[in-house]
């Protein structure tokens, strides 16, 4: 339970940068997320953090005091990986008492220990089973267990739920959720899922090609976000360029008022699920086509044409409109975002 | 269900075709250790006799002592390329160097290249070294054979095993010694046995190295046989044979035994 900070890590692998100038401070007891595309870096930051890679230039701290004179097995900083790299050869017992074996804790207080462990992970029966018999939550839990046995100063999670499959991931991330505030371990949790992000972290660092684009609270990051690329990671939106003249934005699809004051180009994005359709005697918004429709149960996706512009919106299910349809789009502009 | 019969049938004529076929040779070859007089259009031996047995166990012999000695130094081959095979196979199929793809073919060089050509060279080394004639010598001349297969094996283990299994054991706290014998050796271990096996046969078959840099000083158990074979003495060639082919299967079901029952060695590469 420690505050972690890093300072300027950079990192290069075969002459391509895979880390640029990474900084990021996560308060004790806090738990963030490092979210990204695959292949942006996450994982190596991670890494580095543990001891397993070194980086080329910047510093980490924890406590205070430098770590990167600290050896792996000293750090006090545990990644539970992807795979959970569960010691074959050894009962679930032995796995999750290994961290202390190696810690040189005296037998009975092992025992004891690792017992404690397997009631809070829920695994009472399965102590003597190896890892090949165990289902793919077991051997996540059994994974978590071994890491918290040792009572890291960090806990690292490299996409830790991705492997299992959709109902065990929710389940399996709530648990580890309550576990790490019940015990206020400090955590990164590496992933490349929007929500998971977004529903389980204090806070979020979305991560692009090497570097930390933005990093805040999951509300910041959805409702303002920095740059068109952390947009556009969170999923499909809707860009209207435009100008803003007097507090008006106008564009292809009409005038609007617009909540931002530079008089000058931009770009506005709209999230479809601020997009509001209606039946064109609604008389609200502006007029459009439905040009494509998808229905997915509790909600349905429309592509509506305005003005030769096309707008994606999210409605509930109850939305029934035809294809080539006229319908009023209201726009919330409240939300909507310039760059 | 005529068709799954039909197929168990020939899977069975396929196997025991093939039992039969690798063990025939050996049945032959324990009936002539015991043939005193085996003519030509004979399908049975005319004449047995004990002479082969006799010779080879008989309180006057010294195959026993030569037997003992083979396998002493066919273990201790088997145990220093293990040691040199297990970091260099490591390197080759865990870590990302330049040259590695060459490395690898390298080393499988001394299996292309004929011994003989490079041991003349080795043996001129030795003679002035002093290593020629000695236990030492023969154990370092019969590494050349022996580390290919060494490495390759292992090279596959590794490549297999990874390393992130290790690093999971160094963040939890393991130092690189403790997380090479708690974790990676184990991991490796059906690996080490099938690898340890081919080496051990490699080595204990060795004819030409050990007399060559041996110089007859280090007499190993393929050098009690050949004369024998080659002067045609069918009976006691025979007898050898079966002795060494008795000796070394017996080391080999001791050697995967041992490994298996100190790390409960299962093969972990498949779950």
């Amino acid at each position: 339970m420690s505050k972690l900070e890093l300072k300027n890590i950079s990192k290069r692998f075969d002459g391509k940068s895979v880390l640029k100038d990474v900084s990021l401070v996560v308060n004790e007891g806090e738990m963030i997320s490092l979210l990204g595309p695959s292949g942006c870096g996450k994982t190596t930051t991670l890494k580095i953090i543990a001891g397993l890679v070194e980086p080329d230039s910047g510093d980490i701290l924890l406590d205070g005091e430098s770590i990167l004179d600290v050896p792996v097995e000293k750090r006090g900083t545990v990644i539970v990986f992807q795979d959970y790299l569960l010691f074959p050869h050894m009962t679930v017992e032995e796995n999750i008492g290994f961290g202390l074996k190696m810690a040189k804790v005296d037998k009975a207080k092992r025992v004891k220990r690792v017992r404690e462990m397997i009631d809070l992970v829920q695994l009472t029966g399965h102590e003597k089973k190896y890892p090949g018999e165990l289902s793919g939550g077991q051997k996540q839990r059994v994974a978590v267990a071994r890491a918290l046995a040792v009572e890291p100063r960090v806990l690292l999670l490299d996409e830790p739920f991705s492997n299992l499959d959709a109902r065990l991931r929710e389940s399996m991330r709530e648990f580890v959720c309550d576990l790490q505030r019940k015990l206020g371990i400090t955590t990164i949790l590496v992933t490349h899922d929007r929500e998971e992000a977004l529903m389980t972290s204090n806070k979020v660092a979305v991560m692009l090609e090497g570097s930390i684009e933005q990093f805040g609270t999951p509300e910041q990051i959805y409702k303002k976000p920095a740059s068109l690329d952390i947009a556009n990671f969170f999923g499909e939106k809707n860009y209207i360029e435009g100008t803003i003249e007097n507090g008006m934005f106008k564009c292809k699809i009409g005038k609007f008022k617009a909540n931002h004051n530079i008089s000058s180009k931009v770009k506005a994005m709209i999230r479809p699920e601020e997009v509001e359709l209606f039946p064109k005697s609604a008389d609200t918004g502006v007029l459009g086509k439905v040009k494509r429709k998808k229905f997915a149960g509790d909600r349905i996706y429309y592509t509506i044409l305005v003005n030769d512009t096309e707008i994606r919106c999210i409605t509930k299910s109850e939305k029934d409109f035809k294809i080539g349809e006229t319908v009023a789009a209201k726009i919330d502009f409240g939300n909507v975002v310039f760059f | 269900m005529k068709r799954m019969k039909r197929r168990e049938l020939i899977f069975k004529v396929i196997t025991y075709t093939l039992i039969f076929l690798l063990l025939f040779p050996l049945v032959v070859l324990v009936v002539w250790s015991f043939t005193k007089n085996w003519p030509w259009p004979n399908i049975i031996p005319r004449e047995f006799g004990l002479r082969g047995i006799k010779y080879v166990f008989g309180p006057s012999s010294k195959s026993l002592k030569i037997l003992l000695f083979s396998l002493w130094l066919s273990s201790v081959v088997t145990i220093v390329t293990l040691l040199i095979s297990i970091p260099a196979a490591k390197a080759l199929g865990v870590y990302d160097f330049k040259g590695r793809r060459i490395f690898k073919m390298l080393v499988l060089a001394p299996v292309i290249v004929p011994s003989v050509a490079v041991s003349m060279g080795i043996h001129v080394t030795f003679i002035r070294l002093g290593l020629a004639n000695t236990f030492l010598g023969v154990v370092l001349v019969h590494l050349i054979p022996c580390i290919p297969y060494g490495i390759r094996i292992l090279t596959n283990v590794f490549e297999i095993i990874g390393e992130s299994m290790e690093m999971q054991a160094r963040v939890l706290g393991a130092n690189p010694v403790k997380a090479f014998l708690y974790i990676t050796l184990p991991l490796i271990s059906p690996g080490l046995v099938s690898a340890g096996s081919l080496i051990f046969i490699v080595s204990f078959s060795q004819y030409f190295l050990t007399f060559l840099i041996g110089g007859g000083k280090i007499i190993t158990f393929p050098m009690l046989m050949f004369p024998y074979i080659q002067s045609g003495d069918r009976m006691m060639a025979s007898m050898y044979s079966v002795v060494f082919i008795v000796s070394s299967l017996i080391f080999l079901v001791i050697m995967e035994k041992t490994v298996k029952t100190y790390y409960k060695a299962e093969n972990y590469f498949y779950i």
